[in-house]
């Protein structure tokens, strides 16, 4: 498993590129160093080699002979030698090489394993030539030694890089491990579990934090989505079975047209009220799952309202009510235009069916928007429950209705980033519905 | 009138095409996409009912196919029961209705006959809506019976204003609803029952004939017979 670490592979990589840096580093130093010190051995030779002529000078040749011997004795580094113009030796020697004359600076390959000679040659007015020599392999051993550390160096880095790498790697292992077993377990169907996140907030923890947010999102969408599945399954039931009984008598029963008609158009409606219900769960489960939210426009929420209590006056009228408009012009809100109409609607609708003699519609600036009747109202216990699917007050079973009119309009709030509020009515009687609209944080 | 109607489900082409045949249509059915744009593209309709989900090319491509080509023949989209919030985008591909399945033929054929009798220019450029002595003037913003004038509220002008611009047309409730209050669901009280009948009190005075008849089971229609009284 380690060995597929994103770490580790960039600990190795970048111990490469260090490890074939540092050679190439070590090459132009080994270079360089060598350039260098010849010069410098260049620059001894010569200081030698004129030191010795002007002893020559001054001592004449039998001083000089002299003095190269007992370079030779003294077993010093330098190696001096006198031989005649035609190469043979005076005094002195190169350790096995023999050059013919030599003038200028050259590098002589010595016999007998050593290695090769840099050498200095000057030929002296008396007719001998001097060579001044030094052995080439100590530069060599200094150029190398020199090149060589930068690499000792790079080695080290590279194995205190990989074992960090390697540390860095497990422990990276061990908390995406963390991650991935509660993903597994997320997996298989602990959507409440949530990624290990340390309050220390580097960046995986806050990448599990983001992560974390988003599972929530998730439950919350699952947790609709089988409410509706629950829903359809225990409140669609009946009214299809009350179908299938009504059909499967009709069947039973002899034929007759008139009869026939009849239970046919029974059976019509009772299935348009089904299919009315299954369209209001999946509107409210469209809703509740936010899919709307980037498909917001704003638009005139006064306008809307107006054209909605325009369009209830008569009818409140006509049921030998009245309904009051207040609305505060001019508000502009930015959500689904679709959805709030149909929610005023609903509201409405409510008040129309179950409020008493007066009702009243007013939009006020935040946006909020509140429908209040005085008819018996809603009791305080069951104020939650209203808002939930199918519940329905048992004063009102037999009034039309799906039961999911007030849901919409929770569902709607919730959507907005608001809320419905069901609060007593002015004086304590009736009932008033806000709608408000304020969106609010989280 | 010849409608082409493009739908997968074998049942449902075969109960839309034999519904409409009744009524006198010509019908050609197209069971896919590709067959459905061919056609679509090819040869001369007068309604174009195409399903929203095909194989081949789904129903809003076809739309915008042929309005990319020109051809500016109403189209109807039907949906299943899931898309009731897809209208808009229906709408904005080009299509000129929209209707939910499962749906009441007479809901459909309601609405097929309203996209056949659409006017042939854009509505802005009427002035004048006429039917038989119903009269509206859309500039002044005047509407008139005979020699009497109306006195509508905003709702009921629209109202009627709809129903003049398919005179003689059932238009559902759904429809009203829809095109009347931009309503894109059904209301538990009833709205359209009450407003329809304050405007038919504005438009029938005492002794002047019948001008919106009920249909039973469907929805409303501006009296034929009112065309009979103008002469």
């Amino acid at each position: 498993m380690i060995r597929h670490s994103f770490a580790l592979r960039t600990a190795l990589s970048a111990a490469g590129l260090v490890l074939v840096l540092s050679l190439l580093g070590a090459g132009w130093v080994w270079r360089q160093g060598e350039a260098e010190l010849r010069a410098q051995l260049d620059f001894t030779l010569a200081a030698e080699a004129e030191a010795l002529v002007r002893e020559a000078e001054t001592l004449g040749l039998a001083g000089l002979v002299e003095q190269a011997r007992s370079f030779g004795r003294r077993g010093s580094p330098l190696l001096v030698a006198l031989q005649t113009v035609d190469g043979a030796p005076i005094a002195g020697g190169l350790a096995g090489a023999s050059p013919s004359l030599l003038r200028g600076f050259a590098t002589l390959r010595a016999e007998g394993g050593r290695g090769p000679l840099r050498a200095l040659g000057a030929l002296l007015p008396t007719g001998v030539n001097l060579i001044v020599a030094s052995d080439l392999a100590p530069v060599e051993r200094a150029a190398a030694r020199l090149a060589w550390a930068p690499v000792g160096a790079a080695g080290l880095a590279v194995a205190a890089g990989l074992a960090l790498g390697f540390a860095g790697a497990r422990r990276l292992e061990s908390r995406l491990a963390n991650a991935g077993e509660a993903a597994r377990g997320i997996m298989d169907g602990d959507l409440a579990r949530r990624l290990p996140a340390n309050p220390r907030g580097d960046e995986f923890d806050r990448l599990a934090a983001t992560i974390n947010l988003m599972l929530a999102r998730i439950e919350a969408l699952m947790a609709a989505q089988r409410q509706v599945t629950e829903n359809i399954a225990h409140d669609l039931r009946t009214p299809l079975s009350r179908l299938r009984l009504r059909l499967e008598a009709a069947l039973a029963a002899p034929r007759s047209p008139p009869a026939d008609a009849a239970t046919m158009e029974a059976a019509l409606a009772e299935l348009d009220q089904v299919l009315a219900t299954f369209r209001a769960l999946l509107r409210i489960a469209r809703a509740d799952s936010g899919a709307g939210r980037a498909e917001f426009q704003p638009f005139d929420l006064s306008a809307l309202v107006a054209g909605v209590a325009e369009a209830y006056g008569p009818v409140a009228e006509d049921a030998g009510r009245q309904l009051a408009a207040m609305i505060a012009p001019g508000l502009v809100l930015s959500g689904d235009a679709a959805l709030l109409r149909q929610s005023l609607a609903n509201l409405l609708d409510n008040a129309l069916l179950h409020g008493g003699p007066h009702i009243a519609l007013r939009l006020s600036a935040g946006p909020v928007l509140e429908v209040t009747d005085d008819g018996p109202g809603i009791p305080a216990a069951e104020r939650q429950a209203v808002q939930g699917r199918f519940h329905r007050l048992e004063a009102s079973r037999n009034t039309p209705g799906t039961g999911l009119g007030l849901a919409l309009v929770a569902a709607t709030a919730r959507l907005h980033g608001g809320a419905l509020d069901i609060l007593d009515g002015p004086g304590g009687q009736g009932v008033t519905l806000r709608l408000d609209l304020r969106a609010r944080a989280g | 009138m010849r409608i082409l109607v493009i739908e997968d489900d074998r049942a449902t082409a075969d109960y839309i095409a034999k519904g409409l045949q009744e009524d006198g249509q010509v019908v050609d059915v197209a069971r896919d996409g590709k067959d459905g744009m061919f056609l679509a593209m090819n040869e001369p309709f007068d309604v174009i009912v195409t399903d929203r989900m095909l194989p081949g090319a789904n129903g809003l491509s076809i739309i915008r196919a042929l309005r990319a080509s020109g051809i500016a023949t109403p189209v109807l989209v039907l949906t299943a029961l899931g898309e009731v919030d897809k209208r808009v985008e229906g709408l904005e591909a080009g299509a000129d209705d929209y209707l939910g399945k499962p749906f009441a033929f007479a809901e459909l054929r309601a609405r097929i006959r309203a996209l056949a009798r659409r006017p042939a220019g854009p509505p802005a450029e009427q002035t004048e809506l006429v039917h038989g002595d119903i009269r509206m003037d859309l500039l002044h913003r005047t509407a008139t019976r005979g020699p009497r004038k109306l006195d509508l509220l905003p709702t009921e002008w629209r109202l009627l204003e709809y129903m003049l611009r398919h005179p003689g047309q059932v238009l559902t409730r759904t429809m009203l609803l829809e095109k009347v209050w931009d309503f894109s669901f059904d209301p538990t009280t009833n709205v359209v029952d009450v407003h329809v009948s304050r405007l038919r009190r504005k438009l029938e005075a005492p002794g002047e004939a019948p001008a919106i008849r009920t249909v039973r089971g469907a929805g409303y229609a501006l009296e034929a017979a009112a065309r009979d009284a103008a002469g």
